[in-house]
């Protein structure tokens, strides 16, 4: 009874096998260009706020494109819907670059942003000739937290930077023995924020020992979910600052 | 919700044919259940009268009467007839009722409870009586005397009988539930602590006082212990505490992340999540003191707060996200059969499955912007009732062991407080104050 169907059904794939082998040899030739009417070109808009900052303080960057199919934000940001903005924590002076691609053709637009301070610290080792300096204290001062995007736990594109300046100091520091506090801002279930803060700090971890070295062994993680909030407003700052794996020295 | 109910005094129904009393009632049950969702037979609560006028027994009797009455109204299966219509008079024995007056159209009380209350020596006694103006060859459908210490507990507890034998015998033979019990937590002392409160808010006492952080609460079905998360050790733990001494019985520290212990509704084994194995929280089942662990889940994602069938034992419920979003799922015990339950999107968490196994109730926050809600979710039709009003986010529904009553956390009011409803989600009622109290968990009936 099944037979003659299955024929057919091979008959049919070996039809549209060699339609597609024939396709695949002939390429057809390219589409015309577009009709006459040119597609409009894009413009895009990029603004930094506030233009200076000390360093550790967010600057929000806010931009509009019109006409584009694709914007693009660097350093750090990546791809982003046409109109929006970001909060960032750059650590040292920069200038953003907007792309707006579309039919049309490009357009960018850049901002520049000042961060006053002292400079990151180095990447080679402390001198040892310091025997003064605290540990926790360079610890506090060097390993930062990281932030996540809501109901998120990977780790974003403008965390990387941050979390590698962690990476080396704690390589750095073979014998300092960590804990990772996955974190989550107060909205959603304190169970499933628990589960969230568990995947976060595990993300973190993941990142630290596959990509910068670090012994799994030297790593403790803990989730405390939406129990130990950082910032207490009902405020989009806020919860970002909630939404962090935070570092605590063993 | 009304059909729910319907379905719940039909099986009430069949459940009590054995018994006698429930030809009383049969009929009027099921009429009323399709029309309000309360099965709502009418009964006159006269003022129970104090026997001496000492300022100690009207106090009691009093407290009393308020208790009653707030019994009785919150039942979910009487309609009380407001006392502005009785006929006047005090009515603390049988010669004081004539039940002409209770039947005329302006009172149509089918039943009337009445009695006195005497106090002294150390004692409180109740002489209570529950009348069916309907049957005078079967007139008193109960006369009792109770008795306690001559305490505010003392009245209170009486009072919980004597409306919890009137919903037993009018209800269709389910146990009023007015001396269950709920479990939450409340940072009122600073940390946040195990509290247990009577199921109308009173007499809420301390269970913990750790100044750590103690989540998540869950009664075994006994009700004698209860399981929840503390991070006394460091990260999220189970713990299991006596609730009538508070001795601490051992469960094995898993590692890693672990919470949301649920007890088997034969009280032998625990549903819980943890990270032990992996990067994120997987459901498992163990012995109830940790040992010969299962995992049952095996997803990147997070799976958290597993709920048995409590009727079969042989489905549990969980919160996982692993199509992104949190949502609930429902899987055979032994982890298979995965199945989510809920389609139309948002975030749904929180499931609590009724006694009767037939509903699940769950917090659905439908967009992101909009506040949580409680829902019921019917398993034979699909169907999601909607119960609170986004009056603030209203989440962790847990179910009475009657099924005629949830208790949620709600921040309709400012901060998280605990309430009570009827499971058609009329009725509200605020049971803490003071501090951010959450996580509410409804006791079994604790062994009367």
């Amino acid at each position: 009874m099944t037979s003659p169907r299955i024929k057919h059904v091979g008959l049919l794939l070996l039809i549209l096998s060699t339609l597609v082998a024939i396709a695949c040899r002939k390429q057809p030739p390219p589409p015309p260009p577009a009709a006459a009417v040119p597609a409009p070109a894009p413009t895009i808009t990029l603004r930094a706020e506030p233009g200076t900052v000390e360093r550790g303080q967010p600057i929000t960057l806010q931009w509009e494109a019109r006409n584009a199919a694709s914007v693009q934000i660097e350093p750090g940001v990546g791809q982003v819907m046409a109109t929006g903005n970001r909060q960032v924590n750059p650590t040292s002076s920069v200038t953003y670059t907007a792309t707006a691609t579309g039919p049309g053709g490009t357009a960018t637009d850049t901002a520049r942003v000042t961060v006053n301070g002292p400079p990151p610290p180095p990447t080679a080792a402390p001198p040892r000739a310091e025997p003064r300096v605290d540990i926790s204290e360079l610890f506090r001062r060097n390993v930062q937290d990281i932030l996540f995007d809501y109901d998120k736990s990977d780790i974003r594109p403008d965390q990387v930077s941050r979390l590698q300046g962690n990476a080396a100091f704690l390589k750095d520091h073979p014998e300092v023995r960590f804990t990772i506090e996955g974190h989550a801002d107060e909205r959603g279930s304190q169970e499933y924020n628990l589960g969230l803060g568990d995947r976060r700090a595990n993300a973190v971890k993941e990142f630290l020992t596959s990509q910068g070295g670090i012994q799994a062994g030297r790593i403790n993680t803990v989730s405390y979910g939406e129990e130990r909030q950082d910032c207490r407003e009902q405020t989009e700052d806020c919860f970002q600052r909630n939404r962090r794996a935070h570092f605590t020295q063993n | 919700m009304k059909k729910h109910l319907l379905v719940l005094a039909l099986v009430a129904a069949a459940m009590t044919c054995g018994n006698g009393l429930s030809a009383r009632v049969q009929g009027p049950q099921i009429e009323t259940g399709t029309s309000r969702g309360i099965l709502g037979i009418k009964i006159a609560v006269p003022e129970f009268q104090p026997v001496s006028a000492d300022e100690k027994t009207i106090q009691l009797t009093n407290l009393f009467n308020k208790v009653l009455w707030d019994d009785l109204e919150y039942s979910g299966v009487l309609t009380l007839v407001s006392r502005s219509f009785y006929p006047l008079g005090k009515f603390a024995n049988p010669g004081d009722i004539k039940p002409e007056e209770w039947t005329i159209p302006a009172v149509d009380a089918q039943f009337v409870a009445f009695g006195n209350v005497r106090a002294g020596g150390g004692r409180v006694s109740v002489e209570a009586r529950l009348w069916d103006m309907k049957s005078p060859q079967n007139r008193e459908a109960i006369g009792k005397r109770y008795g306690s210490d001559e305490t505010e507990e003392g009245a209170r507890l009486i009072a919980h009988q004597f409306a919890d034998a009137i919903v037993e015998l009018i209800g269709g033979g389910i146990r009023g539930v007015s001396q269950t019990k709920l479990v939450y937590t409340s940072d009122r002392s600073g940390a946040k602590e195990l509290y247990v409160m009577d199921y109308d808010g009173n007499d809420s006492h301390a269970l913990t006082s750790y100044k750590s952080i103690v989540m998540t609460p869950a009664w075994s079905p006994d009700g004698e212990k209860i399981a929840f998360t503390s991070f006394r050790q460091g990260g999220a733990n189970i713990e299991i505490l006596s609730r009538i001494d508070r001795k601490p019985y051992n469960f094995v520290r898993q590692g890693g992340t672990t919470t949301t212990p649920m007890w088997s509704p034969d009280g032998s084994r625990i549903a819980y999540a943890t990270s032990r194995d992996g990067s994120d929280t997987e459901i498992y089942v163990a012995d109830w003191n940790g040992r010969n662990y299962k995992r049952l889940t095996v997803s990147k994602s997070v799976d958290i707060s597993p709920v048995w069938n409590p009727r079969t034992g042989r489905e549990i419920a969980f919160v996982s996200d692993r199509t992104g979003t949190a949502q609930i799922y429902i899987m055979d015990a032994e982890g298979t059969n995965v199945r989510r339950i809920i389609n139309d999107g948002g975030t749904a968490v929180n499931p609590s499955w009724s006694p009767d196994g037939q509903h699940i109730a769950f917090a659905w926050q439908k967009s992101r912007t909009s506040y949580f809600d409680i829902y019921v979710h019917d398993l034979a039709t699909g169907k999601n009732d909607q119960l609170t009003q986004s009056a603030g986010d209203n989440e962790r529904p847990t179910w009475s062991p009657d099924g005629r009553h949830l208790a949620f956390e709600s921040t309709r009011n400012g901060t998280s407080q605990i309430y009570s409803m009827l499971a058609d989600g009329t009725k509200v009622r605020q049971l803490t104050q003071s501090g951010k109290n959450q996580g509410p968990a409804w006791s079994g009936y604790l062994g009367q």
